[in-house]
């Protein structure tokens, strides 16, 4: 089990672009940590930057207390899943498998074992002697990743590895990469933009934007107490409250309503957040604390819900209902913003 | 891509090897010394005027350049619509029809030019123009085939067969729907077609007859009798006219449309 | 499509191909295997007990292989590089290695004639620096119709792989890589068998056009390294030995017809990627 450390890592592209700014991050011993953004966060590139394919201009890689910065990446035995999953097209399953062990001179018995017990262990066995070309793609995944496990990586490093998977094998594949991971005990880099995929997968989340870390943590410290604007709209965050201060746990809106926030953080300006399942709907006489009328503009089915596009005083607001209770639109409602839910950003 | 040096200093040397004796044939069509020697003593332009004073040179350019547009021309008139016809539907032996068609790029240009003067020439007697003409279009032929057949396979068809629906007869839905979504394949398919005809030697050279020579066969004898720069002074306004083609192509269709 | 519009359409081409190709071909071809009422092989016996046609037919068949391993040597590296650079460089580097290709074959071997020649560059260069002292004869040898041919067929051999090196991707190598190749053993393991449908497509091409290239042997070889193609051009045009040449000529097309067939062969054999 290794550990890794990102000491204030800088990349430019053609020296002008700064891709990665100064970033920071911290990796335990057997960690599933994800890298989660939208497309030129700068995620990929960090995966790359710990995978070796490209050196940054300045900062540091540690693995454990090794300087790896500059290790060419053949040395440095890490495990790689790509997104294309890079099989070898003119070398079977068994074959594939077999790249990284041919380079590291081992007994041949010995070889052929690990290769068997990794093909046992991703289900492969019986494909053993097939080319990629007639595999489907789940099959290809466990291909790529016990080609990477093998080896006995210090990291096993995935990028975007389930995007070319449709819906339902992503889910199976899913699950079976946490478990290989928790059962190797190996320290994992999982880059996604599915923030499904990546709650679910993680024991922490890096969530990237614009070349730098914006908020790391827990999945369920992301998912409930976002840190910036940008986090929170990311993970489904879509009511944003202008708010000032008032007093300990009480902010006011710019139309005068008086919220009370109970995790306050103690600035003077800032924005108040809530997702729209969060607001409730009360009864029209209900004007107790947080409580706000609304008018309905647009009513949108969604299945096992209805969302209701409100204009209010304090702004548009988005409010997911599903209690079947239909208002039409034109028509006045509300609804309440509990303290509990509402974040300061 | 992260750089490596001796990769990009081998491919550098072969880009050198692949340059350089072009570009030292121009350098010496400036030279006044009347061998080809270097440094340069001098220069001029005196190998040109050299150039556009020989009968031969210039009988053979005007000669090169009609062939190749005849060929050509012929070699579309008949190769587009059998192309079309490979293309458009499951014909009987389809592949077997297209490498017959393809067929005069497996038999050796010095073999097509020996068994044609020998069966056109000697046998039927024909005259040199027309006996250089079938020779020409053989050489062309493949371009024409194989470009052409590789537009077709990209176009779809659901169009041709909505502009039916529409009323427009199958004569007239080939040449307004069919051609114009496949014109860049046939001006590709000219280009190169031209090229090739136009720097033939191995069919021109059995072909050609008393006073009726190619270009590259005029040049060919040239140099056997004379070593003077004339033939570099051909030679870049020949190299000059082949950047203009390869500009315009690389404007037009992309330089890829030359590779295929 | 109807039948009969289909037949209208490949008519011409067939019977215009059949009357100039096929015709002309079977009129010099057949009485070469035809004498007296009855198939012989002798005329082809004859040639290939005839030491003077054999050490031609073997150094024609020399020059083409050597050539096309050197092709290989330079074109593979070379190749590769030009399907790594960015689009922009790409196109221009194509460019580069198309430009002799489109370029009169005379006029890339008067290039070599003046490099090579007893008052060449070559020997200018060498004289100047004291190296030798009589200028060394280069032209008019096998070395030098060598690399005339060399020099005629590596931008084919290039443009050809560029066109299968650009299609694998970038991953393979990195893949390769993370696995613990270094960059040269990856491309050894990866890229190169990858190439191989390429690198059998290009070696025919150069293999046979070296086979049969006319030009650049007659410019750069002289009457003393005569190929198949000179020995053609010599029995019918100098020596009207009609059969003579015919029988050339036939050796020819099979000999290139037995290679690319031979060479495809190892490449369907090479290439187990499996079917669906």
């Amino acid at each position: 089990m290794s550990k890794v450390t990102l000491n204030d890592i800088n990349v430019s592209y053609d020296g002008k672009t700064q891709i990665l700014k100064g970033l920071n991050l911290e990796i335990g011993e057997g960690e599933l940590v994800s890298l989660l953004g939208p497309s030129g966060c700068g995620k990929t590139t960090t995966l790359r930057v710990i995978a070796g394919f490209i050196i940054p201009s300045s900062g540091q890689l540690l693995v454990d207390t090794e300087e790896m910065t500059k290790v060419p990446v053949h040395k440095r035995n890490f495990g790689l899943v790509f997104q294309s999953y890079a099989l070898f097209p003119h070398l079977s399953v068994y074959e594939n498998v077999a790249f990284g062990l041919k380079l590291r001179k081992m007994d041949k018995n010995e070889m052929d074992r690990k290769i068997k017990e990794i093909l046992e262990v991703c289900d492969l066995t019986e494909y053993a002697q097939r080319f990629p070309k007639q595999l489907s793609g789940g099959q290809r995944q466990r291909v790529a990743l016990a080609r990477a496990l093998v080896i006995e990586p210090r990291l096993l490093l995935l990028d975007e590895p389930l995007s070319n998977l449709d819906a339902k094998l992503r889910l199976n594949m899913r699950v079976e990469i946490k478990r290989l991971q928790k059962k190797l005990g190996i320290t994992t880099v999982f880059v996604t933009h599915d923030q499904e995929e990546c709650f679910s997968i993680s024991d922490k989340v890096a969530v990237m934007n614009g070349g730098v870390i914006e908020q790391f943590g827990t999945p369920e410290e992301i998912y409930s107490r976002p840190k910036t604007e940008f986090v929170a709209r990311f993970i489904g965050f879509e009511n944003f409250i202008k708010l000032r201060r008032k007093a300990a746990q009480t902010y006011v809106a710019e139309d005068g309503s008086v919220f009370a926030v109970e995790k306050d953080g103690g600035q003077e300006e800032c924005l108040g957040t809530i997702r729209p399942d969060d607001i409730q709907i009360v009864s029209s006489n209900d004007t107790g604390s947080n409580t706000i009328l609304a008018k309905v503009e647009v009513r949108t089915y969604l299945g096992k819900s209805y969302q209701y596009e409100l204009s209010t005083p304090i702004g548009r607001l988005v409010v997911n209902d599903g209690s079947g209770n239909l208002v039409n639109a034109g028509e006045t409602m509300r609804i309440m913003l509990p303290s509990t839910k509402i974040v300061l950003v | 891509m992260r750089k490596n040096k001796f990769l990009t200093f081998y491919a550098c040397l072969v880009f050198g090897f692949l340059f350089l004796p072009l570009a030292i044939i121009a350098v010496t069509a400036f030279n006044t010394a009347p061998t080809i020697s270097f440094p340069i003593s001098g220069f001029t332009l005196k190998w040109f005027a050299n150039v556009f004073a020989t009968k031969s040179f210039l009988s053979g350019f005007q000669l090169s350049f009609m062939l190749a547009i005849v060929a050509t021309l012929i070699a579309l008139l008949v190769g587009v619509p059998a192309a079309y016809a490979l293309s458009r539907n499951s014909v009987k032996g389809k592949k077997l029809l297209k490498s017959f068609f393809l067929s005069p790029t497996i038999i050796p240009g010095i073999v097509v030019g020996y068994s044609l003067y020998q069966f056109i020439v000697l046998k039927m007697k024909l005259p040199v123009m027309q006996g250089l003409l079938i020779g020409h279009f053989l050489v062309v032929l493949p371009y024409v085939i194989r470009v052409v057949g590789s537009a077709l396979e990209q176009f779809d068809f659901s169009i041709e067969e909505m502009a039916w629906t529409l009323g427009c007869g199958k004569v007239k839905a080939f040449f307004k729907v069919v051609l114009p979504n496949i014109s860049s394949g046939i001006v590709a398919a000219f280009m190169l077609a031209f090229i090739n005809s136009f720097n033939n030697i191995p069919v021109s050279m059995f072909l050609s007859g008393p006073g009726v020579r190619t270009l590259p066969t005029a040049l060919m004898n040239y140099i056997e009798y004379f070593y003077d720069p004339t033939v570099s002074a051909v030679s870049v306004l020949l190299m000059a006219a082949t950047i203009v083609i390869m500009f315009v192509v690389e404007k037009t269709l992309g330089i890829g449309a030359l590779t295929k | 499509m109807k039948k009969q519009s289909t037949i209208l359409l490949i008519a011409p081409i067939t019977i215009l191909l059949v009357v100039v190709l096929i015709l002309p071909l079977l009129a010099v071809l057949l009485p070469t295997v035809w004498e007296g009422g009855a198939v012989t092989l002798s005329r082809y016996l004859s040639f290939f007990q005839d030491p003077y046609y054999i050490k031609i037919f073997v150094r024609t068949l020399r020059i083409a292989l050597i050539c096309t391993l050197v092709c290989m040597i330079l074109g593979i590296p070379t190749a590769y590089f030009i399907s790594r650079v960015s689009k922009k460089w790409r196109g221009i580097l194509m460019s580069i290695a198309l430009f002799p290709m489109l370029t009169n074959s005379v006029i890339r071997a008067f290039a070599w004639i003046n490099i090579l020649g007893k008052n060449g560059i070559v020997n200018q260069i060498l004289t100047a620096l004291h190296v030798v002292d009589q200028p060394l004869s280069m032209l008019y040898t096998e070395f030098s119709v060598l690399i005339g041919t060399i020099y005629l067929f590596l931008p084919l051999m290039i443009i050809t792989l560029v066109g299968v090196m650009e299609n694998i991707d970038n991953d393979m190598m990195e893949a390769a890589e993370s696995l613990g190749a270094s960059r040269l053993l990856s491309f050894v393991k990866v890229i190169l068998p990858m190439s191989i449908p390429g690198i059998i497509t290009g070696s025919v091409l150069v293999f046979t056009g070296a086979m049969t290239a006319y030009t650049t042997p007659q410019l750069l070889g002289g009457p003393k390294n005569m190929l198949l193609s000179t020995l053609i051009y010599q029995r019918a045009m100098t020596l009207n030995d009609w059969t003579g040449a015919s029988v050339v000529a036939l050796v020819m097309i099979v000999t290139t017809l037995i290679v690319m067939k031979g060479l495809n062969f190892v490449a369907d054999r090479l290439d187990k990627r499996g079917e669906n």
